[in-house]
């Protein structure tokens, strides 16, 4: 790849987005000097409720993922290989362990700080917990990653569990947001989250405040709403915005409180594509492939793919991770009493679906976005991602006659990223689909239907 | 062809040549069907009651062909095997498949089978993991009752209270002898090898039970006392949801040390807990759910208050074991989330361990070999020095 021709054109609105997290992270950084208690938990966003109930939070994937993006993410992997976390563990839960085991060495200098003894090159200060909440749907790693943590502070920290049910799609009405599964296993959720509430009371000593739930629930649904009508406008071509200007969207949506700020970062977002549509501007300059990204973020590498796969004029547009996560129904929220709501998107989690409704949502954004071909995250140590990838290519071929292509990489271990692979392999995907492209066009100039 | 007249080479054959087994089941009973059950925690007793032939599916040990087309490289073995099995027929001999465990990776198999033979049903209720949650014994109790009802609305016929009782009996009175022979060995006998209780313990999953029982009871009246002998006592811990290669068993005996107790999933840990036989009997099969764990916690359930290290260090006391040797099977997340807890207490009680990863592919014998006859020396040193 020829880096001096960098033919990406990111979203400049992001940026505005870095700020907000680098705020977050200071803000908890320094929550200990600020008296508030810290909670370290996984899996699904729950953190409006850490939110109204005065807490600061810790979301051990997005820590893990952002020491990946940063790549800061050596010290807390080797603490972890070090005490004993073979290297095809979920690269997410080694790296938040190995901080676990970070943070109890410094607590020998009484810092209570991860990392205060490699502080340079963790560049990280997260502050121990004092409790843990675990919300992981989809992926049986996730829920022991947190059993692991408790053990690893030796057993004295209190932690809460919820469970969530895998929608397999048994009973004859089972499918997407629909039949008695899905309605008995969000009134499940439902009820763990009122039982969360009291654990949380519990821990702060203090009456939940619903009203401050409602608000930020509220802040939060609209800016779902802005980021749901932004990425319907990808769908005009050329795409204005790529996947790789929502995955840098993640984090707010993920994490940052419900307020104003949010809202309107989205509102940015949503306006500058709005914009970018009426001026013709594209996220890939002279976009000639769109495609569609499954797997979850390889964030080591997204300013890299963000490039590469624009140096071949490939637009990534659209992809599981980003339209099937993160709040992506808001419509399913009641502001006014929205735990339903959010037990039903922790339910939603992109890795929490049988293969039959993974396959619906698939197909559903190949045909929406209008979509050339599949690029597939082989993610080396998330079995919860990669697990239906196999299924879901062979359907997009046989139904759809969308080839696809596999890469081999990690969420945040860039060992196991391998670059020739990807290179070799995108570039044989893109020349069949300038194959397929040129038969088409010659059977349209000869008369013949095509197909 | 295993001998006719010898039990323990008939239990061998069925644990080794489980469609054979289910073959000969079949004709001698025609229009029942046979139901695989993925491990680790469906329970048989249901799917007995029901009237069919429950078979824990098997790592039938062929290398992985087009299943490689079908899971990623670095699904582990076991599950590799069950979508290759599902790829190349070998699953057409069951009737439908259950699973109640829900690691990602098992779902991720039976996902597969679902979509390579949708002709074959496949039920998947979850079970709780999280033992220690105030609602955990109530919804376990509501899964088994739903396993309950999906058994009846499988065969057309309601599983009765009579029948699962009949049929938690049966397996009691297996488990009960199976389990004898465990804590026999590990008090100092070694009538049987770990390859043959191994064999014994395989069987018992395919098998009627009343028939595995029967036979079992066989070959334990036709077994010989023989003590320990002076190897180094070693325990084997984990291997979930599928058994360790045979060889591997041969080659830790043949290095210098002797099995005297084990926590495998085709081992101690299959066998280690009765259903209640008395009130209500799905209450007590989710009563059993929740003991095991108790009884010897699993990687794979997150419990505060069962000790995985806890265990194994009493288990080592209990046995007279010297050392421990881990066989964690490549790519196994729950054990490797928690094999850093379970050397942190060795290392604390001062007991000698050896980490083996197995892969389903082949097996590195001579480098296993060195690094057993190690661990031998290791622990051989700690013996104290007789006079």
């Amino acid at each position: 790849m020829d880096a001096t021709q960098d033919r990406s054109n990111r979203l400049s609105v992001t940026r505005a987005g870095g700020g907000l997290i680098a705020d977050y992270w200071e803000r908890l950084f320094t929550a200990r000097e600020q008296g508030k208690q810290i909670v370290w938990y996984n899996g699904g966003a729950l953190n409006p409720f850490f939110q109204a109930a005065g807490l600061a939070w810790c979301h051990g994937e997005a820590f893990a993922a952002r020491l990946a993006a940063q790549r800061l993410e050596g010290p807390a992997q080797l603490a972890g290989a070090e005490y004993g976390y073979n290297a095809e563990l979920c690269s997410y839960a080694r790296t938040h362990l190995g901080c676990s085991v970070l943070t109890l060495q410094g607590e020998g200098e009484r810092s209570g700080v991860v990392g205060m003894n490699d502080s340079r090159e963790l560049a990280a200060r997260l502050p121990s917990p004092d409790f843990f909440v675990n919300n992981y749907a989809g992926c049986s790693t996730g829920q022991q990653w947190d059993g692991i943590s408790f053990r690893v502070f030796g057993k004295q920290l209190p932690i809460f569990n919820i469970s969530h049910p895998f929608l397999w799609g048994n009973k004859p009405d089972a499918g997407y947001l629909r039949g008695e599964e899905w309605e008995s296993a969000s009134r499940y959720v439902a009820g763990q989250l009122r039982d969360l509430i009291s654990f949380l009371e519990a821990q702060t000593g203090r009456p939940f405040d619903y009203d401050a739930l409602s608000e930020a629930m509220t802040y939060i649904k609209r800016a779902a709403e802005l980021r749901r009508e932004g990425l319907d406008l990808c769908k005009a071509k050329p795409a204005p915005a790529t996947f790789w200007d929502w995955i840098a969207c993640v984090a707010p949506i993920n994490f940052l409180p419900g307020d104003q700020a949010l809202v309107d970062y989205f509102a940015a977002v949503r306006d500058e594509i709005t914009e970018r549509v009426a001026a013709g501007v594209s996220g890939v300059r002279d976009e000639k492939y769109r495609l569609y990204f499954d797997g979850i973020m390889n964030w080591n590498k997204l300013g890299f793919l963000s490039r590469k796969f624009a140096e071949h004029g490939a637009a990534v547009l659209c992809g599981r991770y980003i339209h099937n996560a993160f709040w992506q129904e808001p419509q399913l929220i009641d502001t006014a009493d929205p735990i339903l709501g959010m037990a039903q998107h922790y339910l939603l989690c992109p890795t929490n679906h049988g293969t039959k409704t993974l396959d619906y949502l698939t197909l559903r954004d190949c045909r929406e976005y209008d979509v050339d071909g599949i690029v597939f995250h082989s993610t080396r140590t998330c079995r919860a991602f990669t697990g239906p990838q196999r299924l879901l290519a062979k359907s997009a071929q046989d139904k759809l006659g969308v080839p696809s292509i596999f890469f081999e990489g990690d969420v945040a271990d860039a060992s196991f990223y391998k670059e020739e692979i990807l290179e070799s392999r995108l570039v044989a995907m893109l020349e069949a689909i300038d194959v397929r492209r040129a038969r088409g066009s010659q059977l349209a100039a000869a008369g013949a239907p095509v197909s | 062809m295993p001998d006719a007249t010898d039990p323990l080479a008939r239990l061998a054959g069925v644990a080794r040549h489980t469609r054979g087994y289910i073959e000969g089941w079949r004709s001698a009973h025609p229009g029942q069907p046979v139901v695989g059950v993925l491990p680790m925690n469906f329970p048989r007793e249901i799917a007995y009651a029901a009237d069919t032939l429950p078979v824990v599916v098997q790592d039938d040990q062929q290398p992985v062909t087009e299943g490689r087309s079908l899971l990623a490289e670095f699904y582990c073995g076991y599950t590799r095997n069950l979508a290759d099995q599902a790829a190349t027929g070998r699953l057409n001999c069951y009737d439908a498949l259950f699973l109640a465990d829900h690691c990602i990776q098992l779902i991720g198999a039976a996902d597969v089978v679902r979509a390579v033979l949708p002709e074959i049903p496949v039920f998947f209720g979850m079970l709780i993991s999280s033992m220690s949650d105030t609602w955990a014994p109530g919804k376990i109790a509501e899964m088994m009752g739903e396993f309950r009802d999906d058994f009846g609305s499988f065969t057309g016929y309601p599983v009765t209270d009579e029948a699962l009782a009949s049929s938690i009996r049966a397996h009691n009175q297996d488990r009960q002898l199976i389990r004898r022979l465990f804590d026999e060995r590990s008090s100092g006998s070694t009538a049987f090898t770990p390859g043959q209780l191994q064999d014994i313990v395989a069987a018992s999953m395919v098998m009627d039970p009343a028939e595995h029982h029967a036979l079992l009871a066989e070959a334990v009246s036709a077994s010989r006392e023989a003590p320990r002998d002076d190897r180094v006592r070693v325990h084997l811990s984990a291997h979930l949801c599928h058994a360790p290669r045979r060889e591997l068993l041969d080659l830790i005996e043949d290095s210098g040390a002797i099995v005297v107790d084990d926590d495998l999933f085709h081992g101690r840990r299959y066998v280690s807990t009765d259903v209640d036989e008395t009130g209500d009997p799905i209450d007590a099969i989710a009563r059993w759910y929740a003991q095991r764990n108790a009884t010897i916690p699993c990687p794979t359930r997150v419990q505060h208050d069962a000790d995985w290290d806890t265990y194994l260090v009493g288990a080592v006391r209990s046995s007279g074991a010297e050392a421990v040797i881990h066989l964690l099977p490549k790519f196994c997340e729950p054990h490797m989330l928690y094999y850093p807890e379970l050397r942190k207490g060795l290392d604390a009680a001062g007991i000698p361990q050896l980490l083996l990863e197995t892969e389903h592919e082949g097996l590195p014998a001579e480098s296993f070999r060195t690094r057993v006859e190690a661990l031998v020396e290791r622990a051989r040193r700690k013996r104290p020095v007789s006079a």
